[in-house]
């Protein structure tokens, strides 16, 4: 079997890679191009209100030499989970900027555009057959969460880029796929042995993250071959180690060793990690344990509130010994005074959080008395609609500024306030409420396909 | 006796999906892996008591190709959550600092 190429041009696409590495890559003649566009890890918000959490510009830079690069030399270019969370509106914005490049580079191509997002009557009938069930720590999942949720996309496999490039496509925009579909696709359409193709596609989708020195996001390369694949960085003055390439399975994942992806499971228990030269590594004895049965991960958001925040830092002695009784006793009187003006306790929340002390961890800190001479408070109101949150907000503000504390001197005021305006309210927030995996008949259906003339 | 951040390489955290929280000691070399493995100082009621977690939420897998011990243990809340103060979940590690490790 012939040796096949290709290149990660970021962990992100957004997040930038060298135009060096980039050459540098594409003068070894790989197969594909690829990048992946989304993560969950920037949380919910992205995902409700169907926007990226990478610039526009950032983008539209790193697609544009992937797009112009990809017609050059004739091979395909792939983008998972567009926009960052793959829905339809974060699809949209990366299909409108490949139809800009496109425009200003005078490029002609056909783009498939995947669709991830998933209809609830959808979800519900798979609710109804059994179909559905949790990923992790969650309940089952009920009609009345997929009623209330926002909006939810499914996690594609393989199958609906490669029914993408069969029908003609040479740049494909795909909304939410696994991180390692992207680059599996080409590979597995091809025969290659999917133990290796899954492996390799798992370590090149985070790109740079497999080099070092670490700084920075930039390509990697992967070559596959029958019985091994090779991975090394695009950039000359960067280099894969054994160590760095076997443990990126442990990264953001449960287990190193067990990769679960929609038609089964890549399993590293007996894969072995070479270095060839000092930048190149090789791997062999990875393998892929098919399933009898087709699951795609489900990630689905609901609206949770309207926000508001507050910042503010305590310098007096006195009442960073006595912190918490403060917060208690200006939690009492937001919630008399919010009594009077007719809205009840369960109408917000309203957090206060004291950093210096534990706002990081909450109660898993350990360390329950903060030393330092300063501390921060951070509030955040969370309410169904957004005069409300800011009607919390400013008597919180009011509560913790002048309420009286045990010893107190300051008594003009027991906040440094950084800003005017203080009260920052930052919109519509989301909390996810569909994290499930839901069995498929046909891994193409929930993904349909538009084919596109630029 | 020698803290776990004496001898670990990398001691991270990160989200594993937007409901676990995963934990990883990384080590230079194979003689303070196992260490640290044979010590039998990282198990799963000692990490089930620095998080106040039960036992059977916490998953520990050595990793030897990597020398590496990986923890999973359910986030406080979910990522985004009103209550979560994480959402990368990048700054839950410092609990692990401090298990002695005996010589």
């Amino acid at each position: 079997m012939p040796e096949m190429r290709m290149m990660a041009t970021t962990g992100m696409l957004g997040y930038g890679y060298t135009e060096e590495a980039f050459r540098r890559g594409l003068a070894q003649k790989p197969d594909f191009i690829a990048a992946d566009g989304g993560s969950m890890d920037p949380g919910p918000y992205y995902l409700g209100e169907g926007i990226p959490f990478v610039s526009r510009k950032a983008m539209k830079r790193d697609l544009a030499l992937m797009i112009e690069a990809g017609i050059e030399h004739n091979i395909p270019v792939l983008v998972g989970s567009a926009g960052g969370g793959g829905s339809d509106p974060q699809v949209a914005f990366v299909r409108e900027i490949a139809e800009e490049i496109a425009r200003e580079k005078g490029l002609s191509f056909r783009m498939a555009v995947i669709h991830a997002e998933q209809p609830k009557d959808f979800i519900k009938q798979k609710i109804g057959e059994g179909k559905v069930a949790p990923l992790g720590p969650i309940a089952d999942l009920t009609e009345e969460d997929v009623d209330e949720s926002h909006r939810v996309v499914g996690m594609m496999g393989v199958e609906p880029f490669q029914k993408a490039l069969e029908d003609g496509a040479q740049v494909v925009i795909a909304g939410r796929a696994t991180d390692a579909s992207i680059y599996s696709a080409i590979p597995l359409m091809r025969g290659y042995d999917p133990g290796l193709v899954w492996h390799l596609a798992k370590i090149i989708e985070c790109a740079g993250q497999v080099t070092t020195p670490r700084p920075g996001q930039d390509c990697v390369l992967g070559t596959l071959t029958d019985d091994h694949f090779l991975v090394e960085p695009g950039h000359p003055d960067k280099r894969c180690t054994r160590m760095r390439i076997a443990a990126h399975t442990l990264y953001e994942n449960p287990s190193p060793y067990h990769l679960v992806e929609p038609d089964g499971t890549l399993v590293t228990t007996e894969s072995e990690y070479e270095q060839v030269d000092p930048r190149v590594v090789r791997v062999r004895g990875s393998r892929f344990e098919a399933s009898n049965r087709y699951t795609v991960k489900l990630e689905g958001v609901k609206e949770t509130g309207y926000r508001t925040v507050f910042i503010a830092g305590v310098r007096d002695p006195v009442l960073i010994a006595g912190i918490d009784g403060f917060i208690e006793s200006c939690h009492e009187r937001v919630a008399g005074e919010m009594a009077n003006l007719g809205i009840g306790r369960e109408s917000y929340t309203l957090n206060i959080r004291v950093y210096g002390k534990d706002a990081t961890m909450g109660v898993r800190e350990p360390v329950r008395r903060t030393a330092a001479h300063e501390i921060g408070v951070l509030v955040d109101v969370l309410a169904d609609d957004e005069d409300t949150s800011k009607a919390v907000m400013a008597k919180a503000r009011y509560a913790l500024l002048h309420t009286d504390f045990p010893g107190r001197k300051c008594i003009s005021g027991n906040l440094a306030i950084p800003f005017s305006p203080s009260d920052m309210p930052v919109g519509m927030t989301y909390g996810f409420n569909v994290w499930h995996t839901m069995e498929l008949d046909d891994p193409l259906a929930p993904f349909p396909i538009d084919m596109i003339d630029v | 006796m020698a803290r776990l951040v004496d001898l670990a390489q990398v001691l991270r955290s990160k989200n594993a999906g937007a409901l676990l929280c995963t934990l990883d000691m990384m080590f230079e070399d194979e003689a303070t892996y196992r260490r640290v493995l044979d010590s039998g100082a990282i198990n799963v009621q000692r990490i089930a008591d620095l998080y106040g977690v039960s036992d059977n939420e916490v998953s520990i897998i050595p990793y030897d190709v990597a020398y590496a011990i990986k923890v999973t243990i359910p986030r406080l809340a979910r990522s985004g959550d009103p209550a979560d103060s994480d959402i990368y979940g990048a700054q839950q590690h410092a609990p692990l600092l401090d298990i002695e490790i005996p010589d």
